[in-house]
């Protein structure tokens, strides 16, 4: 973790979620599930204990029929970017968690992690899961999961990492290209998957790119905004009560 | 000199002191620390070259292109979209994104099996080879056709928009049964309505990508529906445009779709169809329609004549009649008579407006003259012009199967009715499934020794389960062709089972609801796994065996070839182009403006859609030359039929007549109705894992299913959120829990689709109630399609 | 109570006992324990480098169009000049009549496998410069591949590089430490 807070790199990696296309169908959710190798149960009806990076949440305007409105947010890792570190990385007392200041991805390293869950304490968004028992696929199913992410153990901590194997690939492809490596763009499984294309990704520092754009959106908002954590995951919305609703823990 | 404890020390000081100057100790710290975080029975996933592999989806309807990820070409990795693809443009719905774990699913079946004791005994279902099923199904077949009985072998299948419903028609023809029926959908419906209106054999299609104005009555269009990618553009494009520009959801229930529409309008359950009517008399009696299209292209819009020269009432002076008058209507359906106006106003404005409805929705269709209803608007747009919105979905020049060959067993046996015409007077029969399970069950004028089920489960995926399942069990022989060991074939006999799409050739012909023309075909993106085999292999070496006339109308070797025969057709009609690279349009498509097309010959466009690119054409638009007044028929001259002319007027026309369903309303004094969601798969498709994290634990909690009653209605009863309650219906008696939502209509029950499985694995198996085992079913007058709404119901304290 | 006395022999014999459990251990740990925690595997069949000299480094061991590195080839690599024996080797025998006759993968063994939570891209660091042999052995005049060396205790090959390493050099070069550099 860097001393400094905000490196002078030019790359801050964020997203942007349009709420207004986003019908909450959780392909999103699925995507990153099936990317990330996240582990299943037979009964998932218990969300405390439910893996899931990108979590749907359902929200509605509180009115009585025929005026309820209800949407659904999908919420990944919020990679803050507040100075110096984020929440959970300022926690973590064995350095398992940390922010690269060279693209703003806080990422967590599972061999490392002593499953304390100081980190899921400090993450005001529930970002963070633990695994309780060992994670286990269908003896069939274990076919379908991808070498480029590693299973996890019971006893640690996981989250979205904005498929950050991705970006090494990226730059893995860049260098053989003779491509400038700190240049690359990539895609999360998330926002490839977005039927309605809800979901932009790109560099928060670049004005010119979509997020860069959309991140300065009149419809835009962050969630829990006020504690400063600074999330590089922007939400747009038409709808007041969804952004009332996005900040509702602190009047 | 003795070697004592003073020896012995000085040993073990020198042992330590020398340990420490070697990398023993340190070196057996550093490996446990590594062995500590390594852990050996976490599977470790096999390295290699990730490639990509074109596919289709076949999950529903709606023909995505996909690409799988494969790890050394042997293990899919993942599902995406094919960016490619002008349809899905790369998107991927939920269960398309899960669609491996199909693939590598516990429950699949991994070989043909013979039930050697009690139907559903499962420790009777004994492995056979595939030699000994096909010859034991072909001897079956055989010896029935043989005896002249061909036509008591019947066949259930869901495929309609793959080569595979054609194959088994060809089939079925030559095999000389009349039986062959599909699992239900809502183009039945759109095929009797489009039948009635406009004389053609094709269902409605709806221009979704052009439209600014989207009217829907009730069209499932963001909530897990069939096909959904159309409606996710045009909810993007729809939030873009400023202005009036947006959809108009007309439901009874907050479903997403009415949530993220522009405008929800909440009716009474099932009375879309009267607001339909109450803003046609509003733009009939305020001139606010097309009269140009009207009066050039629309019959019985007028008074009219019969052809035994009855004078009959047009839709004109019937739609004007005080019955449709805001106040009638907003009596109806609970509205207020203020937002009737404001709707029709809206709508008759607009230049660009369709009224849509049963798009998207897998089940069951819709009452046809509630149907005829929502066409009637439509023609009062105009929309029925050539570059109109609504048109007939285009016939793919795909190469027509040869004309089959009758033999004299065939003939003897294609003269039997269709099991449900022996009972059933509808005058344009449909899809008669719930006729013929209604005449199985009551005592067929015939017995159906054989039920062939392909690639369906009907035993859980249709309302009204007590009937099925009654059916089913009337049935000589079941045979399945599914690929999982889902309800239907853990009571076979006889399983036969079927790659699943991934493993296998497959096409998609057409969009259900798209107005252009649409060919994907999918090749094998890895060898089967399993001792499967493709089920039209299967049929055509049945055909071969029996060889004479039914060997001859099916003529190909494999199934590759039959599909590789049936493009060919598609290459020599020289229209439409393939779309190789992304960036193609579809809603620039003009009516009748076909694109050049970018490929020589069969070879060719085989090539082309095996790497992943789709086939594409311009829409057909809209005809009217096959009615009895070679024009669109407002007042449906068709349903006179072939017997009496019928005595009301009325019945030509679209009106309001809801199919009521049984029961009394002092003892059910509630409507249940059932919902679709994205989250949970219905049909033939169980859940798959990755989507349970997904379903919210308001809908199900361990083994319970919640069912969405309004603040009101629990007040009214006394309930609180999450009581465990009786929940019955004409149909079925069972326990659910309350979820208070003000999504729910007051007086009205919501229960979620897909669950209540009792086969498959313990990833899906008990968990909540199977939402079909208490829906009621009513035949449609006209078509005898099942159709289902809603079913009386109580709730009551358990 | 004991009244012996320290004598001078008795030191003496004391340092011998001394010495003999330091040198015990010295042994011990330098000669007998790494031999012990390494187990002494060969490859399914012998590869001699020397003998594939005609052909470049690249040909067999080559990036993929991802960026990823193809590391040991694939038996399609093999095929593509052995579908029949060349030579009249033992290996090479059993290499076109067990292996490519019948399409099963030759199951090498790694000398630098590295666990499921490593990343490690070649292609950053040929892009830095770096020679093959900064890392790996030697083999332009290797004739028999070596015995695969694997610790009892975590399974790694004894020439698998390990975490301080990887930081050491990053450190020197100036290339991020970061975590997730390397982690997956």
């Amino acid at each position: 973790m860097s001393e400094k807070g905000h490196a002078q790199s030019g790359v801050r990696y964020g997203m942007v979620i349009d709420l207004d296309k986003c019908t909450g169908c959780g392909a999103c959710s699925v995507a990153c599930q099936a990317e990330n190798n996240i582990s299943f149960r037979p009964d998932e009806s218990m969300k405390l204990r439910s893996i899931t990076w990108m979590e749907i949440y359902p929200m509605n305007n509180g009115k009585d029929y025929p005026d309820y409105r209800f949407s659904y947010l999908p919420r990944p890792c919020m990679h803050c970017d507040s100075d110096h570190h984020s929440p959970c990385t300022f926690v973590c007392p064995v350095n398992a968690t940390t922010r690269d200041e060279n693209n703003g991805l806080v990422t967590h390293i599972y061999p490392r992690c002593i499953g304390c869950r100081y980190c899921m304490v400090a993450c005001p968004y529930h970002a963070r899961d633990f695994n309780w028992w060992d994670p286990t696929w269908p003896k069939q199913m274990e076919s379908m999961l991808s070498p480029e992410v590693s299973t996890r153990m019971r006893g640690v901590v996981e989250k979205c990492t904005f498929c950050h194997h991705r970006l090494l690939k990226a730059r893995s492809k860049a260098y053989v290209d003779g491509a400038d490596p700190n240049k690359v763009t990539y895609t999360p499984a998330c926002a490839d998957a977005c039927p309605t294309r809800a979901i932009s990704f790109g560099n928060l520092m670049d004005a010119s790119s979509e997020v860069g754009k959309l991140s300065k959106d009149p419809r835009a908002f962050r969630i829990l905004e006020k504690l400063g954590t600074k999330p590089k995951v922007y939400y747009l919305s038409r709808h007041d009560w969804i952004k009332n609703l996005a900040d509702n823990a602190i009047k | 000199m003795k070697f004592g404890r003073r020896a012995f020390l000085q040993i073990a000081a020198g042992a330590v002191g020398g340990t420490l100057l070697t990398p023993l100790p340190w070196k057996l710290a550093d490996d446990s620390a590594i062995w500590s975080q390594n852990w050996s029975w976490r599977p470790s996933p096999e390295r290699g070259e990730v490639t990509k592999a074109p596919a289709i989806c076949t999950f529903c309807e709606g023909g995505c292109g996909l690409q799988a990820r494969l790890v050394n070409g042997n293990r899919a990795i993942l599902l995406e979209g094919n960016p490619a693809n002008p349809v899905n443009e790369g998107g991927i719905c939920p269960l398309g994104a899960a669609g491996l774990q199909f693939l590598y699913a516990p429950y699949r079946i991994t070989q043909p099996l013979k039930q050697t004791k009690r139907r559903g005994d499962p420790s009777g279902l004994q492995p056979i080879s595939w030699e000994e099923a096909q010859s034991e199904l072909g001897k079956k077949l055989s010896t029935i056709r043989s005896d002249g009985k061909a036509h008591t072998v019947a066949c259930i299948t869901a495929a309609r928009q793959s080569s595979m419903d054609d194959l088994l028609v060809q089939f079925f023809a030559a095999y000389g049964s009349p039986n062959l029926f599909k699992m239900p959908s809502q183009t039945d419906g759109m095929k009797t309505a489009a039948f009635l209106t406009t004389g053609s054999s094709g269902p409605f299609a709806f221009d979704l990508e052009n439209a600014a104005y989207i009217l829907s009555f009730g069209a499932n269009l963001l909530d897990g529906g069939t096909a959904p990618n159309r409606a996710f553009a045009a909810l993007r494009r729809l939030n873009k445009t400023p202005g009036q520009a947006r959809i108009v959801q007309v439901e009874s229930r907050c479903s997403i779709t009415a949530s993220k529409a522009g405008q929800w309008v909440p009716v009474n359950p099932g009375t879309e169809a009267a607001l339909a009517l109450g803003i046609a008399h509003l733009m009939v009696t305020g001139g606010a329609f097309d009269s140009e299209f009207v009066n050039a292209n629309v019959f019985g819009f007028d008074d009219w004549t019969d052809a035994a020269g009855k004078k009959r009432q047009g839709f004109k002076s019937f739609i004007t009649s005080n019955a449709f008058a805001p106040d009638e209507t907003a009596k109806k359906t609970g509205l207020d008579a203020a937002k009737i106006r404001d709707l029709a106003k809206e709508f008759a404005s607009q230049a660009k407006a369709v009224a849509v409805w049963g798009i998207g929705q897998p089940d069951n269709p819709n009452n046809t003259y509630h149907d005829l209803a929502f066409v009637a608007l439509n023609a009062l747009k105009g929309n029925l012009k050539a570059d109109g919105l609504l048109s007939i979905a285009p016939d793919l020049p795909l190469a027509d199967l040869p004309p089959g060959q009758k033999d004299i067993f065939a003939e003897r046996a294609v003269e039997q009715k269709r099991l449900d015409l022996t009972k059933s007077k509808c005058p344009c029969p449909q899809n008669g499934l719930y006729g013929f399970f209604d005449a199985l069950v009551s005592g067929p004028q015939y017995p159906i020794q054989v039920l062939m089920v392909h690639e369906a489960n009907p035993a859980h995926s249709l309302p009204e389960t007590k009937l099925v399942q009654s059916a089913l069990d009337k049935v000589g022989t079941l045979v399945c062709f599914s690929s999982f060991m889902d309800e239907t074939a853990a009571q076979a006999d006889l399983i036969l089972p079927n790659h699943t799409s991934l493993e296998r050739y497959d096409d998609a012909k057409g969009i259900p609801g798209a107005p252009y023309g649409y060919y994907a075909l999918g090749a094998p993106i890895l060898k089967p796994l399993l001792k499967t085999k493709h089920t039209g292999e299967v049929v055509l070496a049945l055909a071969r065996d029996m060889a004479g006339s039914v060997a001859a109308s099916l003529p190909w070797k494999t199934y590759e070839e039959y599909l590789k025969f049936r493009v060919d057709g598609l290459a020599k009609a020289q229209k439409g182009a393939v779309a190789d690279k992304s960036g193609v349009v579809l809603a620039t498509l003009k009516a009748g403006e076909s694109p050049k097309p970018n490929f020589t010959d069969g070879a060719d466009l085989w090539k082309k859609l095996k790497a992943g690119a789709c086939w594409y054409d311009a829409p057909a638009g809209a005809s009217f030359t096959k009615t009895a007044s070679g024009k669109f028929e407002l007042a449906v001259q068709a349903v006179q039929g072939k017997g009496a002319a019928p005595a009301e007027d009325q019945m030509f026309l679209p009106h309001f007549r809801p199919l009521m369903p049984s029961g009394k309303e002092a003892e059910l004094p509630l409507l249940l109705v059932s919902y679709a969601t994205p989250f949970i798969a219905s049909g033939y498709l169980a859940n798959p894992p990755f989507m349970n994290k997904l379903v919210p634990d308001y809908m199900l909690n361990g083994q319970d299913v919640f069912v969405d009653i309004n603040p009101e209605t629990a007040k009214t009863l006394g309930f609180a959120r999450g009581d465990l309650v009786t929940l019955k219906t004409s149909q079925a008696e069972t326990a659910v829990r309350i979820n208070i939502s003000p999504a729910a209509r007051p007086g009205v029950v919501y229960i979620p689709r897909g669950l209540g499985h009792k086969a498959y694995d313990e990833y899906i198996q008990n968990k909540g109630v199977n939402a079909n085992s208490l829906m009621e079913v009513q035949l449609d007058p006209i078509s005898g399609n099942g159709t289902v709404w809603a079913t009386r119901a109580q709730l009551r304290r358990a | 109570m004991n009244e012996e006395k320290k004598s001078g022999s008795g030191k003496a014999l004391g340092m011998v006992f001394f010495l003999l459990g330091f040198i015990g251990a010295l042994v011990l740990g330098w000669v007998v324990f790494p031999n012990l925690l390494y187990s002494q595997k060969a490859q399914p069949i012998n590869f001699s480098h020397v003998a594939h000299q005609d052909n470049d480094c690249e040909s067999c061991h080559s990036f993929r169009p991802d960026g990823t590195y193809t590391g040991i080839p694939t038996l399609d690599k093999c095929v593509e000049c052995h579908e029949t024996a060349q030579g009249n080797t033992e290996s090479e025998k059993t290499l076109v009549e067990h292996y490519i006759a019948k399409k099963i993968e030759v199951p090498w063994k790694s000398y630098s496998w590295q666990p499921d939570n490593v990343f490690f891209s070649h292609a950053p660091h040929k892009g830095q410069g770096l020679k093959c042999v900064s890392c790996h052995r030697d083999v332009s005049k290797e004739e028999k591949v070596p015995l695969v060396r694997e610790n009892r205790i975590t399974g790694y090959s004894i020439s698998t590089m390990k975490m301080t390493e990887c930081e050491e050099c990053h450190a020197q070069k100036g290339a991020s430490n970061n975590c997730e550099i390397c982690h997956k």
